[in-house]
Parts: C-alpha cells; sequence; structure tokens
C-alpha cells in the first residue's frame, strides 16, 4: 500500500462517513401515507457504499497503478488562495470593481510582474472588457459593496 | 429535410453567424491560452449564454468547442505546451518544425486539417444522431438507467491512469448531484438550511472552479517552469506537395478520430494519440516522425477535431456525454431547459440543425482565420503569466457570480478550484467528477421511474433484452482493466533478447 493511496482513501471513507450521517438527518415534510417507493436516503447511500469500496480499492491498489510522491505545495500558492478568499470577502465591502482592480494588481506582483503600471493599466483594460461585456450587453450586476 | 432547411436558415441569421464567428474567435484565443483547454475554455465562457436563447447559447457553445481544440494546437506547436491534452499529439512534431523556422507550415497544416476532419465529423453526425435517436427512442426508463449506467462506468477511462481513482471521482459526482430537493419525496438533502442549494449544485461555478480555478493553482506552483517561445517572423504555409503528402493521414484520422469521438467518455485526447500511431504506421516518412514530421501533425489534428463531432453523436442523440467538453455543453444545454436525447429530434429539430449548421461553420471560419490570422494568434502564447491568470481569475469570478448574483457561488467556485488542484495532485482528473455530476440525476431518475414501472421490483430489469445487453457491457468495461492488471500480474512482460 502507498502512503499517498492510503491518505487519498482515508480522505474518501471520512468523506463517505459524514455523508452517511447527514443522510439520517433528511427530514420529509409530505405525509407518510403519500410516500411511496424509495425513500430519499435511499439513492445517496447506496453511492456512499459505492464510494467506500471503491475507496478501498485505491488503497490496496486494485485497478490503480499508484502514483510518485507530488512535489511539496510552494507557499506561494497557499498566499494566492488567501488572497482569493480575502478578496471574495472583500467584494462585498469594496465592491466588485475597486476589490478585482486590487486583486489583479496585487496578484500580478506577487506572481513577479513588478511594473505596478503595466499591472495597472492592464487591470483597468480587463475591468472595462468585463462592464462592457456583463453590465452593459448581458445587462448583469455587481456586488458594489459599501459604495452602495 | 424541412426541418433540416429551417435549421440552416436558423443557423445562418446575422445574430447567429454574429455569434458563431465570435465564439470561433473566442474559442481559438482562450484555446490558444497556455494551460487552458478545451474543455476549460467552454467552462469559462459557459456564462455567457445565460441570457441567450437555446438556440443562440447552442451555436455559440459549438462554435467554441470547435475551435477551443484548434485553438489547443497552436500552443503546442509554438511553446511545445499544448492547449489542450488532445494537441499533445500534435507538438511531438508541431515544435521541432517551429524550431526549425516552419512554425507557419505547421500552424497552416494543423487548421486545414482540422477543418477537414472537423468537416467530416459534422457530416457523420448529421446523419448518425438521427438515426441513433431513432434507434433510442423505443427506451422507456429502464433502457435509459442502463444507459446512464453504461455511460457513468465509462469514466474508468477518462482522465488519468487509474480507473479506480476515475470511477471513485465519478461516484463522487454523482453523491453531488443529489445535493438538494429530492423531487419525489420532498425531502431536502445536504442543503444545510442554505435555499441556494435546494435546486442542487449549481453547474457553472462547479465547473469554472474545476477547471480555470484549479489550473490557476497548478500554474502558479510550476512558476520555475521555463517555457521556450518560438517566433514566428516570416509565415510560410504549407504547399501544394504537403497536403498531397498529407491527404492519406487526414482522411483515414478523420474517420477514427468520428469513430473514437462518439464511444462516450473516449474523446479527441485517444483519437489523436492513436491517429498519429496509425498515420506513422501508414507514413512512407517514418523516419521523420518527431523530428517534425508534417504528416504527424495533419494526422492527430484531423482526428481530434473530427472527434469533436463523434462526440456530438451520443450527446445529442442519447443525452450522454461523449467528452468532457460535452459534459459541459450537456449543462449548458440544461441550464437553459433543454434536455437531449431522442425526444429532441421530435420536439426541437431546429435546435439540433443550428448545431450542426453552427459546427460546420465554424470549422469553415477557423479554417479562413487560421490562415489569416496565425501570427496574430501566435502572439496570445507569449503573454506572461503575471498578466495572464489574473485575468483569468476576474473572468471566473465573473462567471460564478453573474448567473445567480450570489456570492456563495463564488465560494463554490474557489472551494471546487481547491478540489481540482488537489485532484490533479493526488492522480485524479476533474472529468469523471462533471460526467458523474451531470449524469447523476439521470441515473436516480430513471431508477425510481424504473422501480415505479416494476412495482419495486428490482429482477424486472432483466426481462429486457436492452437493458440486459447494456449491464453486461457496463460489467465487462468495468472488469475490463481489473482483468488485465491481474493478467499483467500472472503473465509479466518477457523484455526482448539483446543482439549480441
Amino acid at each position: 500500500m502507498r502512503r499517498q493511496d492510503v491518505i487519498v482513501a482515508a480522505v474518501a471513507l471520512a468523506g463517505a462517513a459524514v455523508a452517511f450521517g447527514l443522510t439520517f438527518r433528511f427530514t420529509s415534510t409530505t405525509p407518510a401515507a403519500m410516500m411511496s417507493g424509495m425513500g430519499a436516503e435511499f439513492f445517496p447511500r447506496l453511492v456512499i457504499g459505492l464510494i467506500a469500496i471503491l475507496a478501498v480499492c485505491v488503497a490496496l491498489g486494485i485497478g490503480n497503478p499508484g502514483m510518485d510522491k507530488p512535489a511539496p505545495i510552494p507557499g506561494i500558492v497557499w498566499i494566492t488562495l488567501g488572497v482569493m478568499a480575502l478578496y471574495i470577502v472583500m467584494l462585498e465591502v469594496a465592491g466588485m470593481w475597486l476589490a478585482s482592480f486590487a486583486i489583479m494588481v496585487g496578484l500580478g506582483w506577487l506572481w513577479g510582474e513588478r511594473n505596478l503600471v503595466k499591472l495597472s493599466a492592464l487591470a483597468a483594460i480587463m475591468l472595462l472588457v468585463v462592464y462592457g461585456g456583463f453590465v452593459k450587453v448581458l445587462k448583469g450586476g455587481f456586488p458594489a459593496g459599501l459604495w452602495s | 429535410m424541412e426541418a433540416f432547411i429551417a435549421g440552416m436558415g436558423a443557423a445562418f441569421t446575422p445574430y447567429i453567424l454574429w455569434l458563431i464567428l465570435a465564439g470561433t474567435v473566442l474559442g481559438i484565443v482562450v484555446g490558444a491560452l497556455p494551460g487552458i483547454s478545451g474543455s476549460t475554455t467552454t467552462a469559462l465562457l459557459l456564462p455567457l449564454t445565460i441570457t441567450m436563447t437555446p438556440t443562440a447559447a447552442v451555436a455559440f457553445l459549438g462554435s467554441i468547442y470547435c475551435a477551443a481544440n484548434y485553438g489547443g494546437s497552436i500552443t503546442a506547436i509554438l511553446i511545445n505546451t499544448p492547449g489542450d491534452p488532445s494537441a499533445s499529439a500534435t507538438a511531438y512534431d508541431g515544435y521541432p518544425m517551429a524550431r526549425r523556422g516552419e512554425a507557419g507550415r505547421a500552424l497552416g497544416m494543423s487548421a486545414f486539417a482540422s477543418a477537414i476532419g472537423g468537416i467530416f465529423s459534422v457530416l457523420v453526425l448529421i446523419v448518425a444522431a438521427p438515426l441513433l435517436a431513432r434507434l433510442a427512442y423505443q427506451f422507456g426508463p429502464p433502457e435509459y438507467f442502463a444507459l446512464a449506467l453504461f455511460g457513468l462506468s465509462m469514466v474508468a477511462a477518462v482522465g488519468g491512469d487509474s480507473a479506480s481513482k476515475n470511477l471513485l471521482a465519478g461516484a463522487s459526482g454523482v453523491l453531488l448531484a443529489t445535493i438538494g430537493l429530492d423531487l419525489t419525496t420532498g425531502v431536502e438533502r445536504f442543503t444545510f438550511n442554505v435555499p441556494a442549494l435546494s435546486d442542487g449544485l449549481d453547474f457553472i461555478p462547479v465547473l469554472v472552479g474545476l477547471f480555470a480555478v484549479s489550473e490557476l493553482f497548478e500554474r502558479i506552483s510550476q512558476r520555475h517552469v521555463k517555457l521556450e517561445a518560438i517566433k514566428l517572423n516570416a509565415l510560410k504555409l504549407p504547399t501544394l506537395a504537403d497536403f498531397r503528402k498529407c491527404a492519406k493521414a487526414i482522411g483515414l484520422s478523420s474517420v477514427l478520430g468520428t469513430f473514437i469521438g462518439a464511444l462516450p467518455a473516449l474523446g479527441a485526447t485517444t483519437a489523436a494519440l492513436i491517429s498519429y500511431n496509425e498515420t506513422k504506421r501508414w507514413s512512407k516518412y517514418k523516419e521523420e516522425f518527431g523530428k517534425g514530421a508534417i504528416e504527424g501533425i495533419a494526422g492527430p489534428e484531423a482526428a481530434n477535431n473530427a472527434a469533436v463531432g463523434g462526440a456530438m453523436v451520443p450527446t445529442l442523440a442519447l443525452g450522454i456525454p461523449g467528452s468532457t467538453t460535452t459534459a459541459i455543453i450537456l449543462a449548458g444545454l440544461m441550464i437553459q431547459g433543454v434536455r437531449p436525447g431522442p425526444h429532441l429530434f421530435t420536439e426541437q429539430p431546429t435546435l439540433l440543425y443550428v448545431v450542426f449548421g453552427s459546427m460546420l461553420a465554424c470549422n469553415l471560419l477557423y479554417l479562413v482565420l487560421g490562415f489569416g490570422f496565425a501570427k496574430a494568434f501566435a502572439r496570445i502564447t507569449l503573454i506572461p503569466d503575471a498578466y495572464l491568470w489574473p485575468g483569468v481569475f476576474i473572468l471566473s469570478v465573473v462567471g460564478a457570480y453573474a448567473p445567480n448574483q450570489s456570492i456563495i457561488d463564488v465560494w463554490v467556485m474557489l472551494a471546487f478550484g481547491v478540489v481540482g488542484f488537489f485532484f490533479k495532485r493526488y492522480g485524479f482528473s476533474p472529468a469523471p467528477l462533471i460526467m458523474g455530476l451531470v449524469l447523476g440525476k439521470m441515473v436516480e431518475e430513471t431508477m425510481k421511474q424504473s422501480l415505479l414501472l416494476f412495482d419495486q421490483d428490482w429482477s424486472q430489469f432483466f426481462h429486457r433484452p436492452v437493458v440486459v445487453t447494456l449491464f453486461a457491457i457496463t460489467v465487462l468495461g468495468l472488469a475490463a482493466p481489473l482483468i488485465s492488471s491481474a493478467w499483467r500480474r500472472r503473465y509479466p512482460k518477457v523484455p526482448p533478447p539483446t543482439a549480441r
């Protein structure tokens, strides 16, 4: 058994166990007399059972030739993820346009581009395209933040 | 025939033609961006169709699908990084050609072979899809249940090398499809009292997250990899002698690609790789392959574009996606309230002929665009990551947010971006998960309908010949990887004796 396959199987089994537990919390508003056929929990439980079997297959290497240990995740991935999460929070505070401008410049800088003028110009052009395409043509709306 | 003419008439209105042109250009441009595959392109541009009519959406998506496949070959030839996995075989000979200053010749042949393969497969689609639909018209819920199970079993072959991991991802997709209100009992499942989840997981944030955002994380985790870009100083196009040399490869690969593409879950990548091998096998110039053989571009390019039309056959006729991108298109059609399947051929034939018309027009368009603007498209590959990917992220956010104007959808997109990133790191592919998500509802609904029909008697499934046949194929398909690995363990390959 390879360590990474065991990790994958353990995560899948844990997820399946949680999902199975959640199926006991399904509550129906339909009167019992009107119910026919299988309950709402039957199909999800069937699939959860299948997931558990397949997770064991992965761990035991059945139909799974295995893989090399993945390289460690560079710190920049986690920082980028954090910046993105912060951006989504900021969408409702600073609004779509300001938050998006900031993240485009910020991510570009984070990924090695030091020319802030170029980054700002590109961010402005991109946001103008989005505004033209989605707001003017497709009549979509975006969070205005506290400015509204 | 009347529907065909009406459909073609609908396909060639100025508005639809404009959408086809826009879809083709966007498909090539986004498909040519390094690291963005055809399926990512389709997922990223899918939100644009929300406000369109089903006919317009179908024309737009069909054009993107055709063009993105061609766009992927531009990066394969110029920077040895296939924009789409299906263009990986193109890179074997395309990049060596580009390095010796023949990028224009390679790109020109790629556009020509792609167009021929694409047009051939659309013609097959026009003939084969209605025939298959007529056959499937007799199907009831039990047959559809068996068919959906068969489609799901084929995910074992999609994506990564591990059949069990592919099936695990597919089953997870089916479980995700159960989120929301159960229509037969009125029970809320896995909704955590979030009203937005009552209708189930929205396809768009999941698709955008799994394909675009996960790819973004993948790219930044490999930032140290430097790509050598080829500059197109002079654009020398293929000659008549080149076309003559490649005619056999294009013909053979168009047929192979269409056939392989039509098999559920076996898509353009398999078609291109098999065609590359077959082109080499039947070529008079085998020694040139791998060093910049123009036939090595013509074969896989004809095949991967032919697979596009082929993959649309089961998608439209049966509602079973023939590839990852058709699974995304299927999701797009379902968002529009259109459920592909045999009934579509009698209820909305015009819509189908719009698909055929738009795909034909798109293939002709990118032949023109490929020759005329190859140099401009080539410049796209030179955009640095620090400029490109923040833009892709903003487009992803806009795409996830716009349909429902919901921040929750943006969080769902980010969550699935992380899931997709870890999927790839641990040898999973997001494609089976999407297949499971798209087919999951169909499996559950048809199973419940069948059991109501059979008065909850499971054995009744085995009284229907089509169901039994499909079950048998499914079991065989699932058992094949296990049998072959057991065979390999029992009879390991003996290395050939070395020459003395």
